[in-house]
């Protein structure tokens, strides 16, 4: 294999990653397990028990359905969205770091007022990701909705 | 940049819709346009140019302190 096969290769593989994106009726299916995670983390708040393995498994399936909604496309995604897309992206990479600096103090003081023994400058992967991806797709909407006025 | 998408429609008696599926856009893509929102790349301009068979520049002009 050359250095220019393999600039080819990584010029193709770069071009697909770009593009990729899931059909219209994937959105349905990202939303709908979105919102069975919700329904069974509030079903498992009425419950005793609790096996260990459930929560991480349940804020991946979060994850998981959040994404699907993220990269599925419109029923016509033209120039246009893909810039709408492009800008939502942006703004939730953004709003995302800023998240992860200012976050875990804000829960840190809010702990030393309630639970001071308990207070400790912390967050996870799922926060972020989270918030990450629901501005990206509450922009994205807005965005939308402003260009059907 | 300003243009005359409203009027070059108008003549043709196109609806936005209409419109947007000759060229295989949304209509949200012509309202936008349409009210200065967006700025269409080369490729969306010259099909609007083809439907309306008028050149680019007759439809799209730069306005001061572009």
């Amino acid at each position: 294999m050359t250095l220019k096969d393999i600039y080819e290769w990584d010029k193709r593989s770069l071009e697909r990653i770009k593009k990729f994106q899931l059909a219209t009726k994937y959105k349905k299916v990202g939303i709908g397990l979105s919102c069975f995670v919700v329904l069974v983390m509030v079903a498992l708040r009425f419950t005793e028990a609790e096996p260990a393995w459930i929560k991480p498994l349940l804020n991946n399936l979060m994850l998981l359905g959040l994404l699907i909604v993220s990269v599925s496309k419109e029923k016509i995604e033209d120039e246009y969205i893909v810039m709408l897309r492009s800008q939502s992206y942006r703004v939730a990479f953004l709003l995302g770091v800023v998240y992860v600096f200012v976050q875990p103090y804000v829960t840190y003081g809010v702990s030393l007022l309630i639970e001071p023994e308990t207070a400790r400058v912390e967050m996870s992967y799922f926060q972020v990701l989270t918030f990450m991806l629901l501005i990206q797709l509450m922009l994205f909407h807005v965005l939308l909705k402003k260009c059907h006025a | 940049m300003k243009n005359t998408l409203k009027v070059e429609r108008a003549i043709l008696d196109l609806t936005q819709d209409e419109l947007a599926q000759r060229i295989g856009v949304s209509r949200q893509t012509i309202n936008s346009i349409e009210t200065n929102r967006y700025v269409p790349s080369t490729v969306l301009s010259l099909k609007l140019s083809a439907v309306f068979g008028k050149s680019v520049n007759a439809i799209f002009s730069l306005e001061e302190g572009d």
